[in-house]
């Protein structure tokens, strides 16, 4: 794909363009890079460059009760928040599209969105405060999860509306006139349509919250920790080479994963392309 | 009655009724589980702010506005989430230019860099900061070995230290808005405008920006009302001299052990936050470009 109108029209201001964005990349590149680089030393502290090659610190961390449980319990957090934030924001997205008056479509629409722009610390006090006025939720993972789904709800209602806003709005009348009741439109019309919207959303969403710390750092019971909370605190003593190993292992996957995934759904959509074409010239 | 009146006289009566019902039922079922579950974790916890804010003996909130590290970090935080806003966003706008005009190894690169980016941890990012600026770090290693620098550099947990790693955390939040609109925007208009002899300043100010400033407008939003809350970067990174309102709070209610003034705070904080983006997004329709 080249994109030589624009090409053209920014004539000679495109050079600096593409050296102010490939020093930015740095600014992406370098920080993971020394990250991933600090964690092969051989020393038991962390020195860059790195002293030898050695996968010690990797070991290290993979026989760690302490760092394996915090990445079971991140896993877990992560995954119940996103069945909770995937349901909610496909729920909204739906009804955006049901709803005719403009004035109510822009307050859902804010209301969705709005949760993006809470402030992670604040919103984590007045939990913590609603912890002290709950036996119930002490001790428990409970209070964590809902929040940590609040804060991601924005990610799935934004891509789960953006699958919407490309379907065919045809469909939906075309289905309820035919006598399909609301609840096997959505069944049968609209959720085939954006079930790999949902599940963007919910990639996004389970990387959102395996990601958040500062919710953790309130909301944990007494020895549980997430594993970015157990980043921060090891951040916080004398770094060691494990920290950086657990950070590259975790960056690692999720390269693994997302990757994986953006290949697979991209491949999907190749497919589905080429099949529309086919039954357009046949 | 003849054949056709029977067949559509109760067809219609019958679909008329249901389909204005159906359709209440149907954003009714729709809408409430979301809305209760906002109003649960969004009224929850303010009211419970509210309740522990006024628990105190004195005005928890005419306090904390008194208080002079509060005040200062107020200013500080606003300062530093405009800095970032506006580098984010002149950085940013080049930075979809460039994957949209450079040529492949560019774009691969710079999609690179923004996926890394997106797909590890804030976390992990600020650990690979701290690392580059740590006195005998990265950066001192790179400085060193060019000779321009023999005594460790005194960087760390400094103002300067912070800028860098916050507009390499936030950047993305901006590239990706623009990014869609630069891809997405009419081409023809570029050609009508190069066809009538328009250089590429010209262009670039009657055509380009005008298509993008929606998008450079979105992004520059959410980047500014996230930098609010910032917490994480600064504190690893800039130290206790640049405590961000985030910071204030924490130690507030871990070490002072004024959890009212702590409360109020809080809500100082989201009630800022969330005011300036509704604010915001009635004035630029911020929410429509998202959802």
């Amino acid at each position: 794909m080249t994109d030589s109108p624009l090409r053209r029209s920014l004539g000679w201001y495109r050079l600096p363009i593409l050296v102010v964005a490939l020093v930015t990349s740095l600014l992406f590149y370098v920080p993971f890079l020394v990250v991933v680089a600090t964690s092969w030393t051989e020393t038991s502290y962390i020195i860059f460059p790195p002293d030898g090659f050695s996968l010690q610190s990797y070991s290290g961390v993979l026989n760690d009760w302490e760092w394996m449980d915090a990445f079971k319990v991140s896993l877990r957090v992560a995954g119940l928040g996103t069945v909770i934030s995937v349901a909610l924001g496909t729920l909204g997205a739906l009804a955006l599209t049901r709803l005719r008056s403009r004035t109510a479509r822009s307050w859902v629409r804010t209301l969705f969105i709005v949760p993006m722009a809470i402030p992670p610390v604040a919103y984590a006090v007045g939990l913590y405060s609603v912890s002290l006025r709950a036996e119930a939720l002490q001790d428990n993972l409970a209070l964590l999860v809902l929040g940590e789904a609040l804060l991601a709800v924005p990610y799935v209602f934004v891509m789960v509306s953006s699958g919407l806003s490309q379907a065919d709005p045809a469909l939906r009348p075309v289905a309820s006139t035919l006598g399909a009741a609301w609840p096997m439109v959505i069944w049968r019309v609209d959720l085939p349509m954006i079930v790999g919207h949902m599940l963007a959303g919910a990639v996004f969403a389970f990387a959102v919250i395996f990601d958040e710390v500062v919710l953790s750092v309130f909301l944990t019971p007494i020895g549980v920790k997430t594993l970015p909370l157990q980043m921060l605190t090891a951040s916080q003593e004398e770094l060691s080479p494990q920290l950086t190993a657990a950070s590259t292992l975790v960056s690692m996957l999720a390269v693994a994963l997302l990757g994986g995934y953006s290949l697979f759904s991209n491949r999907r959509a190749a497919r589905a392309r080429r099949l529309s074409r086919k039954a357009a010239t046949a | 009655m003849t054949m056709e009146q029977a067949l559509a006289a109760p067809a219609t009566t019958r679909r008329r009724r249901p389909m204005a019902d159906g359709a209440a039922a149907e954003r009714r079922w729709l809408l409430w589980p979301p809305l209760v579950f906002f109003l649960l974790t969004v009224a929850g916890p303010v009211v419970a702010l509210v309740q522990q804010a006024l628990s105190g003996e004195g005005n928890a909130f005419a306090e904390s506005l008194r208080m002079e590290v509060f005040v200062d970090s107020v200013w500080r935080t606003l300062l530093l989430a405009a800095v970032v806003t506006v580098a984010t966003v002149v950085v940013g706008t080049c930075y979809a230019f460039a994957i949209a005009v450079g040529p492949v190894w560019v774009k691969a690169l710079l999609m690179g860099g923004l996926l890394i980016s997106l797909w590890t941890s804030v976390m992990v990012r600020t650990i690979g900061w701290m690392l580059l600026e740590l006195p005998t770090g990265a950066l001192f290693w790179v400085l060193e070995l060019l000779h321009l620098r023999s005594e460790p550099i005194d960087f760390y947990q400094s103002t300067a230290a912070m800028y860098p790693a916050m507009i390499a955390v936030m950047l993305p939040f901006a590239v990706l808005p623009v990014l869609a609109s630069v891809i997405g925007f009419d081409r023809e208009q570029l050609k009508a405008a190069t066809v009538f002899g328009a250089g590429p300043l010209l262009t670039l100010g009657a055509v380009v920006l005008p298509a993008i400033r929606q998008a450079m407008i979105s992004g520059g939003v959410l980047v500014f009302v996230m930098s609010l809350g910032f917490y994480v970067t600064p504190l690893l990174l800039g130290g206790p001299a640049n405590m961000t309102m985030s910071g204030i709070i924490n130690g507030q209610l871990n070490t002072a052990n004024r959890a009212d003034v702590g409360a109020a705070m809080s809500l100082l904080l989201v009630g800022g936050t969330v005011a300036i983006y509704l604010v915001a997004d009635r004035l630029f329709k911020v929410s429509e470009r998202w959802g």
